[in-house]
């Protein structure tokens, strides 16, 4: 009898583990599908004119997507060089003053606008910049998608201070440091490795996303002549090209959606190989 | 470690200024949004036209009819691009004069998946209508075998797959249904989106000819484009005139041009179910919208000279890409449109 239910106890528990095992495969296993799906179909379509071409004509071949991809890096540099600062200092003081009310309501909003279909900022920026300033522009694309990366900034700002060890702000402190040389010189620094993970993650989801573009940035089938002007991205030449009846067209949709996954992940490999084994403690 | 973030912050900024940087001649960029439907000729036109004129620049975006038709009235962009011609509430809302300029014409095709059949369907107006009314449900209705002589139509359910985003190629074929079908008329009624009464939804032309691809016994409507691409059949349909004439370039033009004395002088007409032997029922024109006095000389000019160029040398791409184009007749008319494109009143061209 004793050993029956043994024998059960063990036969749930290799079981249990073997789903869990599963579970986890699959999930990668989705992963590495989606990459080589897109991978097989982007791959034959992808070449050197690729990156150096404009798009060209229906019927017409060669061509390649090396406005949109000039224009979506434009696009994030634009949208990193106002969501970053305002993300990182929301966070540092979500994390170290905001136990009050205004923080609970800065926190509630982040999360809110976190959960904000992208297709909403788009037309938020449509009504606040586009209308007004009469024309469709790159700034305006880079706002939307700044947009969409603070709160995320925000967060993960917040949350990779508040991990870092109470001991080591007293350590600081007993020293003598005062309180803002503290967080700028001991805690931010021990927390930058997940914050630059947060502000890549941030990216990523920036980096793939049409709806907002569509009435902010509009798109251009040619090299960009001003920020003032309409721009190109990856994403909106992508659906562009994959809503068209021509075959040529949706192979080279399929090599945007594969430049721009490796262009998402080689960022973050990037910043994994320059912010690795730094901060010991963190492991 | 600071270094390195401000070492990735000071790129990305470099980026950015480079997007700065203004190229030392820049080019004059117009910009027009509309429609999806010619995006691909009129990318092609402006393509043709950089080479010739590479001083101006054409950047036509394909948002769609509608969001076109909203971006010229609030002059977001320099000229836009539809498949409906404007209302006249819209018209109004535009404050200033608004031309409709045809570019060529296109047609909605009753496309299917009807693995057993050889040669293209026959559908005449009751029909058709009944089986988007949900009334006529199987293959080998009679009705339809009456209009089929000599096929062997299967026993099978007919699947609609219709649009489920807004459209023009939907206000097309809605326009047409409601005009030979008053049930349609009064039930559904036309528009860019509609309360269909039965059918899968997909989002635009490429989700309607790939659902019927992959749904056997099925039934949709799309651009003829698509239908070819897609290497899909179409039906032949009944027309004014009682032919069952199939979609080609010949049989589209030829509905435009047995409208094209009746047409309004705004040019903003519908050409669904016109008179004419051989002309195919369910065609539409797309156009360009321009205002009529332009606030900016320069881009006034560009644009009333490409419009000209259109007409005179880029009408031989049209049929390449499977766009028909317009008649003699409605050549002239908008010729005369596009020599009233001014500046402070005086005409640009």
């Amino acid at each position: 009898m004793k050993q029956q239910l043994y024998l059960w106890r063990k036969i749930k528990d290799k079981g249990m583990s073997q789903l869990i095992g599963l579970s986890a495969l699959m999930m990668v296993g989705i992963l590495f599908l989606i990459l080589g799906y897109i991978f097989i179909k982007g791959v034959s379509a992808l070449n050197w004119d690729f990156f150096t071409q404009l798009p060209k004509p229906v019927g017409e071949a060669g061509g390649g997507m090396a406005n949109a991809i000039v224009g979506s890096f434009i696009l994030l540099g634009l949208a990193c060089s106002f969501s970053l600062p305002l993300g990182i200092l929301a966070g540092i003081y979500l994390s170290e003053f905001g136990r009050n009310q205004l923080g609970t309501t800065v926190r509630f909003a982040a999360d809110l606008l976190t959960g904000l279909p992208s297709i909403v900022v788009g037309i938020f920026i449509y009504t606040l910049i586009v209308l007004p300033m009469k024309g469709f522009s790159a700034i305006a694309g880079g706002i939307a998608l700044g947009i969409i990366m603070v709160p995320v900034i925000t967060r993960t700002t917040e949350e990779m201070m508040k991990i870092i060890p109470l001991t080591i702000r007293e350590a600081a402190l007993a020293l003598g440091i005062r309180e803002w040389r503290t967080i700028l010189s001991v805690v931010l620094p021990a927390a930058l490795p997940g914050i630059i993970t947060g502000i890549m993650l941030a990216i990523a989801r920036a980096a793939g996303e049409t709806a907002p573009l569509l009435f902010t940035a509009l798109g251009n089938r040619f090299w960009h002549s001003g920020l003032d002007q309409p721009i190109a991205a990856l994403p909106l030449q992508i659906f562009t090209y994959a809503i068209s009846p021509y075959e040529d067209w949706h192979a080279q949709a399929w090599a945007g959606a594969l430049v721009l996954i490796i262009l998402v992940l080689g960022l973050s490999i990037a910043t994994r190989f320059l912010t690795r084994g730094r901060y010991y403690f963190m492991r | 470690m600071f270094r390195k973030l401000t070492l990735i912050l000071l790129l990305l900024f470099l980026l950015a200024l480079i997007g700065c940087g203004k190229p030392a001649t820049r080019p004059i960029l117009i910009n027009g949004a509309g429609a999806t439907f010619p995006y691909p000729l009129y990318s092609k036109w402006f393509d043709e036209y950089a080479k010739i004129r590479p001083e101006i620049r054409f950047n036509y975006q394909s948002i769609g009819s509608g969001a076109g038709i909203r971006q010229i009235i609030e002059r977001t962009v320099d000229f836009g691009a539809t498949d409906a011609p404007m209302t006249d509430e819209q018209l109004q809302r535009a404050k200033a004069e608004i031309l409709h300029i045809p570019t060529v014409l296109g047609a909605v095709v009753v496309t299917y998946n009807i693995p057993e059949l050889t040669k293209p369907l026959q559908l005449t107006p009751e029909t058709l209508s009944a089986i988007f009314l949900g009334h006529l449900t199987r293959w080998n209705d009679s009705r339809l075998v009456k209009t089929n002589p000599g096929v062997a139509l299967p026993d099978k359910e007919i699947t609609i797959v219709r649009r489920s985003d807004g459209s023009g190629t939907t206000f097309v074929f809605t326009d047409y249904l409601s005009s030979i079908s008053s049930e349609w008329q009064t039930k559904v009624g036309k528009g860019t989106a509609v309360n269909w009464p039965s059918g899968i939804g997909a989002k635009g032309n490429e989700g309607v000819a790939g659902q019927v691809k992959q749904i056997p016994y099925s039934i949709g409507y799309v651009e003829l484009a698509y239908a070819i691409q897609s290497k899909l059949g179409y039906a032949a349909i009944q027309n004014k005139d009682g032919k069952f004439v199939l979609p080609t370039l010949e049989s589209i033009t030829e509905a435009a041009a047995a409208t094209a004395a009746t047409i309004p002088p705004d040019l903003r007409t519908s050409i669904i179910n016109p008179p004419g032997e051989k002309a195919y029922p369910i065609a539409a024109y797309t156009y360009i919208l321009v205002y009529k006095e332009q606030d900016d000389p320069m881009k006034g000019k560009a644009i009333a000279e490409f419009l000209w160029w259109a007409f005179h040398r880029g009408e031989k791409y049209a049929a390449d890409l499977l766009y028909a184009p317009l008649p003699q007749n409605v050549v002239k008319l908008t010729e005369a449109k596009i020599k009233a494109i001014s500046y402070q009143g005086k005409p640009l061209l």
